[in-house]
């Protein structure tokens, strides 16, 4: 029997669901007895072998009471069923002779409809067999939608012991003894041997039997439970925190040879409330406590109601990674610092033009004292802070970027003990954005500007104000520092500047060009500083995540040891710790990293000569190529 | 007993903490933050090791008596806490 193509379509009626269907998928071909009952409402009967869901088959027969057979007709007599659910217009699209398989379609909206499901709508029925008839199922193939049937297995539970129970340790083996003794008895009634293996076996197997909810409850409210818990905890936590490797080899043998000898990171410092989102700007180590740093932050643009300016102090001897403590005022801090002589005391300058001061002995975070908003104090951001002096006579000197310089006395801060104006050659202001003293000095310091000079100045005497000005750089000065390394020789004169020009110049007081200029960088330079210990060492941050350490015993021209820290985010800052042994970088995502140096920065006593041997070579090599010559100037 | 469930969390998430297990002097687990086999498996084996580290003490010197009890092998670190009537054991990875 073929099946002709004609694709006659016409509406028939609506296609009905009789409750009750049961579910049977019949493929083509199939020879299984399928079942379901639809019938189709006012245009005759059909029974639909098959279930709706899926591949269904059905055809028109011509009911005479029993199952339809093969070649039934179209029209059926009637049939008594229980309407249960219109399910959508059924339509005959082929021919409908006796015998021959039609084609019916119907468009409905399937009861348990998933996303694909749904959208098709139209569900082919084909012809299938029931009763043995063996009628094969001809007709052209659409895809039907079958439903996925879902079937959940909870997971297995893996119980290890075969008991349970709540009875008592010392009456359950006699019980059972009794039962099993009896059962013996009655099985074997001969041997003895048994029962008291059994009997081990038991108790070993109760002493070993879990706790019921219930017992386990009631043993965790009992109060020597709690006093147990009290004491152990205690102890364990001190024993979890002291997580030393005892088994730590020194020769090296599991390690890379290359750790010791080079920049290795020690420590990250952030904190997920007030680091987050905010620049760090300023760094400082305490010089009474040479663990503590203190970060300062600028504002968090993502959360306006959160204070603008934070310092965190963090503390590097102990391995907790939260703050010692938290400071913050209204406005967002620019530069920061502990107060030398007062080791209770952070100065910070804002970008208002305050300075306020955090005091660590008051249990607040916002500051104890401030400077007034005032013409006579600071009006633009106070980019440099620096307590300078001796135990007895110290001042805190503070220098915006207008130029202007305060000296205030750390217990009165309500008015500048002295200001000066900071201008160059009686024209306008310098916009300064770093300022250094050198080692030992109290009147004299060097400033960088936003232009890209660097000047030298004094805080009294007959030429306080401005003195000398050094061009070079070509780009704003973002980090200017003095030679501090203490040694047989005086490098005292020289200092190092940063630029956005990408290089790190070398210069001297006493000469108005620079010395050497460092050009490894491809990036903006954002601070660099001479190392407190070895006196050829400094190091250069970059806004490439670059953190350089320049040995200029060993290469002028490239750093020594270089790393680019994790995220490469910009690093704005970048501190020594007083030992030299650590220095310290802060990034513009809050991140504060602390990398070990290791035998980099140990410095030896022929370091001192070397490096004077190496500035004779650095000022040949750059003298030949200024024809001028650097001019001499008074230092 | 929600401090007991807090302190537990909260030693659990420390660094390198794998596992934390009371368990009482029968060596029968009360609590863990391990699945149930290896709960039973270091209660009952752990218990085993007290009896006789507290009995090794205790034959050295009378007066003597074990309050602490620190297993370093090769992956991790057992730490067990004995007590009168308890015992308490944090399995620690201490390299992490």
């Amino acid at each position: 029997m073929t099946a002709s193509s004609n694709s006659d379509v016409r509406p028939v009626g609506k296609l009905q669901r009789v409750q009750g269907g049961a579910h049977h998928r019949a493929e083509v071909g199939e020879d299984k007895p399928i079942h379901g009952l639809y019938q189709v409402g006012g245009q005759g009967d059909w029974s639909v072998v098959g279930r709706f869901l899926g591949m269904c088959c059905f055809r028109n027969w011509d009911h005479t009471g029993g199952l339809p057979q093969d070649g039934d007709l179209l029209q059926a007599e009637a049939q008594i069923v229980d309407v249960a659910e219109d399910l959508g217009e059924l339509v005959c699209t082929g021919p409908q002779q006796p015998g021959t398989d039609a084609i019916w379609s119907c468009s409905f909206p399937l009861p348990q409809s998933t996303s694909a499901l749904s959208s098709l709508g139209l569900v082919q029925w084909r012809g299938g067999s029931e009763g043995g008839n063996g009628v094969n199922c001809r007709g052209w193939g659409r895809l039907g939608t079958s439903r996925i049937a879902q079937v959940d297995f909870p997971p297995k539970e893996l119980v290890s012991y075969s008991k349970e129970t709540q009875t008592l340790l010392t009456t359950h083996p006699l019980e059972v003894e009794e039962e099993e003794e009896d059962e013996e008895m009655d099985v074997k009634p001969g041997l003895d041997s048994e029962p008291p293996d059994e009997d081990d076996a038991k108790e070993t197997k109760d002493v070993l039997r879990e706790l019921t909810e219930e017992e386990r409850q009631q043993i965790l409210h009992s109060a020597e439970f709690q006093s147990f818990f009290d004491c152990s905890i205690r102890v364990m936590e001190r024993a979890l925190a002291e997580d030393t490797d005892i088994y730590f080899d020194y020769s090296g043998r599991d390690l890379d040879v290359s750790g010791g000898s080079s920049l290795s990171f020690s420590r990250l410092f952030y904190d997920e409330h007030w680091s987050k989102h905010r620049v760090i700007t300023c760094l400082d180590w305490s010089p009474q406590y040479p663990e503590l740093l203190v970060a300062s932050y600028n504002n968090n643009e993502d959360a306006p109601h959160e204070p603008d300016g934070v310092a965190l102090v963090w503390n590097i001897k102990f391995k907790k990674a939260t703050p010692e403590y938290i400071y913050h005022c209204q406005s967002p801090v620019v530069s920061v610092g502990f107060a030398r002589f007062h080791p209770n005391l952070v100065v910070g300058g804002t970008y208002s033009g305050q300075i306020v001061l955090w005091d660590n002995r008051s249990h607040r975070r916002t500051p104890v004292q401030r400077t007034p908003l005032s013409a006579a104090a600071h009006t633009h951001p106070v980019y440099c802070v620096n307590v300078v002096g001796t135990q007895n006579a110290n001042n805190l000197i503070s220098v915006s970027t207008d130029g202007r310089m305060c000296s205030w006395s750390l217990d009165m801060l309500s008015q500048p003990q002295e200001t000066m104006e900071l201008v160059y050659n009686k024209s306008k202001p310098v916009a300064v954005t770093c300022m250094d003293f050198p080692t030992g000095d109290v009147n004299n310091y060097v400033v960088g500007s936003e232009e890209g000079t660097v000047y030298t100045a004094s805080r009294h005497g007959s030429k306080a104000g401005i003195c000398e000005m050094f061009d070079g750089h070509q780009g704003p000065v973002t980090g200017i520092s003095c030679h501090s390394a203490v040694g047989p020789m005086d490098f005292s004169h020289l200092f190092i500047t940063s630029s956005f020009d990408w290089t790190v110049k070398l210069w001297s007081t006493k000469h108005n060009r620079p010395l050497y200029s460092f050009e490894d960088n491809a990036d903006y330079v954002y601070d660099a500083m001479w190392s407190p210990v070895h006196p050829a060492m400094f190091a250069a941050v970059d806004g490439m995540g670059r953190l350089d350490l320049w040995n200029l015993n060993n290469d002028t021209e490239v750093p020594t040891a270089s790393v680019i820290v994790e995220g490469a985010s910009a690093l704005n800052r970048v501190r020594w710790s007083a030992t030299g042994k650590e220095v310290s970088v802060g990034d513009s995502e809050g991140r504060v990293w602390v990398y070990d140096t290791g035998e980099l920065s140990v410095a030896h006593s022929d370091d001192w000569a070397r490096f004077a041997r190496t500035l004779v070579e650095i000022r040949a090599s750059h003298g030949d190529e200024e024809e001028e010559g650097p001019m001499e100037l008074s230092s | 007993m929600a401090e007991v469930e807090e302190t537990l969390k909260r030693i659990q998430s420390q660094k390198g903490v794998q596992g934390v297990v009371i368990a009482n002097s029968e060596g029968i687990p009360i609590k863990s933050t391990l699945d149930n086999s290896s709960t039973v498996q270091y209660a009952g084996l752990i218990h085993q090791l007290l009896l006789k580290a507290r009995s090794t003490v205790r034959d050295i010197d009378p007066q003597n008596d074990l309050t602490f009890l620190r297993v370093r092998s090769k992956k991790n670190e057992i730490m067990i806490a004995p007590d009168k009537d308890y015992f308490l054991i944090v399995i620690q990875n201490p390299s992490d």
